[in-house]
C-alpha cells in the first residue's frame, strides 16, 4: 500500500467535508429568515450539523497527517505544503475549541473559509515527501512547528471573528469620511482573501490545461580567484509569462491567447531568476482577483461587505469582539511558547545561538510585538470594538507574511521551508 | 488648588483616585450613566503625583502604557526595516561600504548609509530595547503596589452607583428574607469556586484574583530575559568564533586554552531508495548528514611559546552533527559548514639513492608546523627553511605568500655518510606541480641527480579532503535566558487563561442591586451570574445582564 496516496485521499476528503460544513453553516445563518421555522432552533440545528461536518473533516485531516507521518518517516511539517496543511488543521481545531466555548454557528461561516482557503493555497506547493536535511533532523521540528502553528491558528480565529465584527458594525450606507475609510478597508480585506482564492484558481486552471513555459538566464560573476564564472539558471512557469525574468531568454513557451512571447521583462533590481516568476504570479493573482471581484460586484450590485452584512444582523457585535479577543488571548501564550521560546531552544541547539536576527525570527518577533501591543491597547476601553478588530485583521496579515511571505520574498536561514 | 479627594463615605483618597478606595463611589463623572472605568480598580498610581519633580517626570514618562505601546511599535518597525536586505553579519569577509552598493544598487547604498545594514546592533535599536526594558519595570511598579493594596482591603458593601455602573448588572426585587437569600446565593457561588464574603445583606464574591498578578510576573520574566542578554557583555560570558578545521591537525581555539582536531569530516547524501517515489523524479541531491569527528584538547604547557610545540591533553571527543554539538565545561562546538579543500597534510618521505636504489627512512613530514630535525637511516636532515606557500618575488628571491600550505617548499641540510662536512643543501617540493614549476631537479643540481627525497606511493601521502567549519560558543547567560522565558510563560498563562471575576451585591428595602466585573471573558462571567441567580429563583438570561446592551 502506498501511504502517500492514502494520505492524499484523506486530505481531499477533509477538504470536501470542510467545504460542505461551511455551506451548512451558511444555511444555519441565512436560513433563519426562511418561512415556517423558529429562527433560533434553525440556527442551532444547522449549526450542529455544520459542526459535525467540520469534526468529521478534521478526523479525515488527522488521518492524512498521521498516515503521511508514518509513510514519510518524519512529521509532515517540513515544507510549505506540509506546513500550510498543518496550519489549516490547527485552525480547524482552534475553531472547534472556540465554537465549544461560545456555541456561535456564525463563527463557522467565517472561520471555516480561513481554514479552507489556506488548505487550498497549500495545494499549490509541491506535494512530495522530501527527505529531511540535517538541520531539520531534530525532535524540535515537531515541537516547535506544531506549537507555533497552534498559536497562529487561534490568531486566525481571532481574525475571522474580528472581520465578522467589522462586517457587523461598518455601515455601508454612511457617507462620512471615516465611514468611507472603514468601508474601503473591509472591501480591501475581502479583496485580499480573493487574491489567494484567485491565485489558487488560476494556478489549477493552467496546471490542468498543461500550460508550460521556461526561461534561461546566464549570469557572469567573478569568483574569489578572479576567474569569470558563468552560471546558467532555468525557471519553469506554470502561468503564462506576462513578465519574464530580468535578462532571461525563452527556452520554450506555449502560446496563450495569441501571446507568443512575454509582454514585459522584470525590472533589473529583481535579481534572482525566480523573482521574475514570482512577480508574474503576483500579477496573475491580482488580475484573477480583480476579475472575481468585478464579477461578484456585477452579480450583487453593491460592495461585498454590504452583501455579507445582513447575515450578521442578529448578532451582538460585543460578542464578536469578545470572541476575537478571547481567541487571540488563548493563542498568544501558545504562540510565544512555540514560535519564540521553542524556536530559541532549538536554535541554541542547532546553530549555537538562541537568537540571530534571521528574517524569519525577526518576523516572528514582529508578530509577537504586534499582538503584545494589541493586548496592551485592550486595557483602554476606547480600543475595544472596531479598533481591536482592525488590529486582529492586520495581525493575521502579519502572521501570514511571516509564514509565507518571508519565505517567498526574503528567505534567510528558513529558506529550506520554501517552495 | 488641591482637589478634594475625600469621599462621602469618609475615606480620604490619594490624588488621582477614580473610584473611592473604600466604597467604590465614582469621584469623577458622578452623574454619568456609562459603565465605570475599572482599570486597576480606579486607584491612584504613583505617577499621578500632584507636584512632580524631574525624577517624577521621567517616572511618569516611562509609567505610561501609551509610551510602552509606542516603544513596542517603534521596535516592530525598526525590526521590519532590518529584514529588507540581509544584515552585515550574515556575510563573512565583505566590505559593506562596497558590497551593498554593488549587490543591491542605489537603494542598497542608501540602506547601508542609513545604518540599516546593521539595524540590530545600532545604537538606536538597542536604545529602544533598553527604553522598553525601563518601561517594563516602571509600568509594573507604578501599578502593582497600589493594585495590591486596593485588592487586599476590599470593602464588601459598595456604593450603589459603583454596583449599577458595572458592565454586568442586575436590579430586581427579592421577595424572601434578604439575609437568607444572600446566604443561599453565597452557597451557590461557593460551588462555582468563588470566595464569598458577606456583610449582612451585602455580598462580595471573588474568584481567581491571582490572575491579576500574571502581567507583573510575565514582566519580571521579560526583565530577567533582557538582563541576561545584556549580561553577555560581561568578559568571559560570551564567546563566538567561526573556525575552519582542516582534517588532521589540532587547531587552537582563540581566547581559550583549547585545541580542536577534526579527525574526519563526512558528508552523506540520501540514496534513491530513501526518497519517496514522487520526490525521486525530481532528481535532486539532498544531504543527509554532516559529521565531524572531533577531539578537544586542553593545552597544559608551552601554549603559545614560540618555537615550542604546545603540549596537549585530550579532554573530550564527540561526533558533531547538526543538532548535536560537542559540549565540554560550557564550551560548545557546533557543525556550521564545510568545504571540499583537498590539501596535503603530511608525506612519509624516504631518502633514496637513485643509482643504488637504497632507501632510508621513512620519516613523516608535516605540512603545518613541521619539526626541524629528521633521521633517515644514518642520515640526518635539518630543516633550514620552510615556505608554506612558496613563490618568487620580482627579484627572484623565495618568499611565502601565506601561512597556508598551498604550495609548500622545504630546504633541508643533509648530513651523514658521503655528504659534505657542513651538509648538503636540498630543496624539496612535495607537490608534483610545484616540483616542475620551480625546477626542483635543476636547482638541486648534481646532488639531485644522485639523491632524492620521495614517497613510496600514494599510501605515503596524507590528504585532507574537507575543511569543517565549526562554530565555537560559550554563552553563560543561557540558563538565565531560559529562566526568564519560563517565568514569562507562567505569568502570561496566569494572566490570559484565568480571569479575575468579582460580583458585588446589596439588598436595600427588598431591592437587589448586583454588579459584576472581570478583566476578560464577560461571556463566562454573565453565565456564572445568571446561573447563580437562577439557582436562587431569579430567572434571567445571561444576555440580559449586559449593561450596554440594555441601554441601546
Amino acid at each position: 500500500m502506498n501511504w502517500e496516496s492514502v494520505s492524499s485521499t484523506f486530505l481531499l476528503i477533509a477538504f470536501i467535508l470542510y467545504s460542505v460544513s461551511f455551506l451548512v453553516f451558511v444555511i444555519a445563518i441565512t436560513g433563519q429568515r426562511w418561512s415556517a421555522r423558529d429562527p433560533r432552533q434553525h440556527a442551532r440545528k444547522w449549526g450542529w450539523i455544520g459542526f459535525g461536518g467540520a469534526a468529521v473533516g478534521l478526523a479525515a485531516h488527522l488521518i492524512y497527517f498521521f498516515t503521511r507521518w508514518y509513510g514519510g518517516g518524519h512529521i509532515p511539517t517540513s515544507n510549505m505544503f506540509e506546513f500550510l496543511t498543518f496550519l489549516a488543521m490547527m485552525i480547524m481545531i482552534a475553531f472547534i475549541i472556540v465554537f465549544a466555548i461560545y456555541r456561535a454557528p456564525v463563527l463557522g461561516v467565517f472561520a471555516m473559509p480561513v481554514g479552507i482557503v489556506i488548505l487550498a493555497y497549500a495545494s499549490v506547493f509541491p506535494h512530495d515527501v522530501q527527505p529531511l536535511i540535517p538541520p531539520l533532523q531534530s525532535y524540535w521540528l515537531s515541537i516547535h512547528v506544531t506549537t507555533a502553528a497552534a498559536g497562529e491558528a487561534f490568531f486566525a480565529v481571532g481574525f475571522a471573528a474580528g472581520l465578522m465584527h467589522l462586517l457587523r458594525v461598518v455601515d455601508f450606507k454612511e457617507t462620512s469620511k471615516p465611514a468611507r475609510r472603514e468601508q474601503r478597508g473591509v472591501e480591501f480585506t475581502l479583496f485580499a482573501v480573493l487574491l489567494i482564492v484567485g491565485f489558487v484558481g488560476i494556478f489549477f486552471v493552467f496546471k490542468s490545461a498543461g500550460y508550460s513555459a521556461s526561461f534561461q538566464r546566464e549570469t557572469v560573476s567573478i569568483d574569489a580567484n578572479g576567474n569569470e564564472v558563468t552560471q546558467t539558471e532555468t525557471v519553469n512557469y506554470v502561468l503564462p509569462p506576462i513578465v519574464k525574468p530580468f535578462n532571461g531568454t525563452v527556452l520554450q513557451m506555449d502560446p496563450f491567447l495569441g501571446m507568443k512571447s512575454p509582454l514585459f521583462e522584470a525590472p533589473s533590481w529583481m535579481k534572482g531568476v525566480n523573482a521574475g516568476r514570482k512577480l508574474n504570479t503576483v500579477i496573475w493573482s491580482v488580475i484573477s482577483a480583480a476579475v472575481l471581484y468585478a464579477l461578484l460586484r456585477l452579480v450583487f450590485r453593491k460592495p461585498l461587505g454590504a452583501v455579507i452584512r445582513p447575515a450578521l444582523q442578529g448578532i451582538d457585535p460585543e460578542d464578536l469582539d469578545e470572541i476575537s479577543y478571547r481567541a487571540i488571548a488563548i493563542g498568544f501564550p501558545i504562540f510565544t511558547l512555540g514560535a519564540l521560546i521553542f524556536a530559541m531552544i532549538w536554535a541554541a541547539e542547532a546553530w549555537g545561538r538562541f537568537w540571530g536576527w534571521d528574517p524569519k525570527e525577526v518576523w516572528a518577533l514582529i508578530t509577537w510585538l504586534f499582538y503584545s501591543a494589541y493586548l496592551h491597547l485592550r486595557l483602554s476601553r476606547s480600543w475595544h470594538g472596531r479598533r481591536s478588530s482592525w488590529m486582529s485583521v492586520i495581525g493575521f496579515i502579519i502572521v501570514m507574511f511571516t509564514l509565507v511571505g518571508v519565505n517567498l520574498v526574503i528567505a534567510g536561514l528558513h529558506s529550506y521551508a520554501g517552495v | 488648588m488641591i482637589p478634594n479627594t475625600k469621599c462621602e463615605c469618609g475615606h480620604q483618597n490619594l490624588v488621582g483616585t477614580v473610584l473611592c478606595e473604600s466604597c467604590g463611589k465614582p469621584l469623577y463623572d458622578e452623574d454619568g450613566t456609562q459603565p465605570l472605568e475599572m482599570r486597576y480598580d480606579g486607584v491612584a498610581r504613583r505617577s499621578q503625583k500632584a507636584n512632580p519633580s524631574w525624577i517624577d517626570r521621567i517616572w511618569n514618562f516611562f509609567s505610561s502604557v501609551k509610551v510602552a505601546i509606542y516603544l513596542i511599535l517603534a521596535i516592530l518597525v525598526g525590526g521590519a526595516l532590518g529584514t529588507i536586505y540581509p544584515q552585515e553579519n550574515t556575510f563573512i569577509n565583505i566590505d559593506p561600504a562596497v558590497y551593498y552598493k554593488e549587490r543591491y544598487g542605489t537603494l542598497g547604498d542608501i540602506y547601508y548609509k542609513l545604518g540599516l545594514s546593521d539595524t540590530y546592533g545600532s545604537w538606536w535599536f538597542i536604545a529602544l530595547l533598553v527604553m522598553l526594558g525601563t518601561s517594563l519595570v516602571i509600568c509594573s511598579l507604578d501599578r502593582v503596589l497600589p493594585l495590591y493594596r486596593a485588592l487586599s482591603k476590599q470593602q464588601i458593601r459598595k456604593h450603589p452607583q459603583f454596583i449599577l455602573r458595572q458592565k454586568v448588572v442586575y436590579r430586581g426585587e427579592i421577595k424572601e428574607d434578604a439575609e437568607q437569600w444572600v446566604s443561599r446565593l453565597a452557597e451557590r457561588l461557593r460551588r462555582k469556586r468563588y470566595r464569598v464574603r458577606t456583610d449582612g445583606t451585602a455580598l462580595l464574591a471573588e474568584k481567581n484574583r491571582f490572575s491579576r498578578w500574571g502581567p507583573y510576573i510575565n514582566h519580571i520574566g521579560l526583565i530577567i530575559f533582557l538582563l541576561a542578554v545584556l549580561a553577555r557583555n560581561i568578559p568571559g560570558w560570551y564567546l563566538d568564533h567561526f573556525i575552519g578545521f582542516v582534517e588532521g591537525e589540532p587547531t587552537p581555539i582563540p581566547d581559550t586554552r583549547y585545541y580542536l582536531k577534526n579527525e574526519r569530516f563526512t558528508v552523506e547524501f540520501y540514496s534513491e531508495d530513501e526518497m519517496a517515489e514522487s520526490f525521486r523524479k525530481r532528481g535532486e541531491v539532498v544531504p543527509k548528514k554532516y559529521e565531524t569527528k572531533a577531539v578537544l584538547y586542553e593545552c597544559v604547557a608551552d601554549c603559545g611559546t614560540p618555537g615550542k610545540q604546545p603540549q596537549l591533553k585530550e579532554v573530550a571527543r564527540h561526533d558533531i552533527v547538526v543538532n548535536d554539538p560537542l559540549e565540554y565545561k560550557g564550551l560548545l562546538v557546533y557543525q556550521f559548514d564545510y568545504a571540499e579543500t583537498p590539501r596535503l597534510v603530511a608525506v612519509n618521505l624516504s631518502l633514496r639513492n637513485k643509482k643504488t636504489g637504497e632507501a632510508y627512512g621513512p620519516f613523516r613530514l608535516s605540512m603545518k608546523n613541521p619539526a626541524t630535525e629528521y633521521e633517515a637511516g644514518p642520515y640526518r636532515l635539518t630543516l633550514k627553511q620552510y615556505f608554506p606557500d612558496f613563490a618568487l618575488d620580482d627579484k627572484g628571491v623565495p618568499k611565502t605568500v601565506s601561512n597556508e600550505p598551498n604550495a609548500p617548499a622545504f630546504v633541508f641540510v643533509i648530513t651523514g655518510p658521503g655528504m659534505p662536512q657542513d651538509g648538503q643543501v636540498y630543496l624539496y617540493f612535495p607537490r608534483e606541480v610545484d616540483k616542475v614549476k620551480y625546477r626542483q631537479d635543476e636547482i638541486n643540481g648534481a646532488f639531485g641527480a644522485e639523491w632524492e627525497l620521495s614517497v613510496g606511493g600514494m599510501e605515503d601521502v596524507e590528504i585532507a579532503n574537507y575543511t569543517s567549519y565549526l562554530n565555537i560558543r560559550v554563552d553563560k547567560a543561557l540558563p538565565y535566558i531560559w529562566v526568564g522565558a519560563a517565568i514569562f510563560m507562567i505569568g502570561v498563562v496566569m494572566g490570559l487563561y484565568w480571569q479575575h471575576r468579582r460580583i458585588w451585591l446589596r439588598i436595600d428595602d427588598g431591592v437587589l442591586s448586583l454588579g459584576a466585573h472581570t478583566n476578560k471573558n464577560w461571556y463566562g462571567l454573565r453565565r456564572d451570574v445568571a446561573w447563580a441567580l437562577r439557582q436562587t429563583g431569579v430567572e434571567v438570561d445571561p444576555k440580559q445582564l449586559a449593561n450596554e446592551v440594555k441601554k441601546t
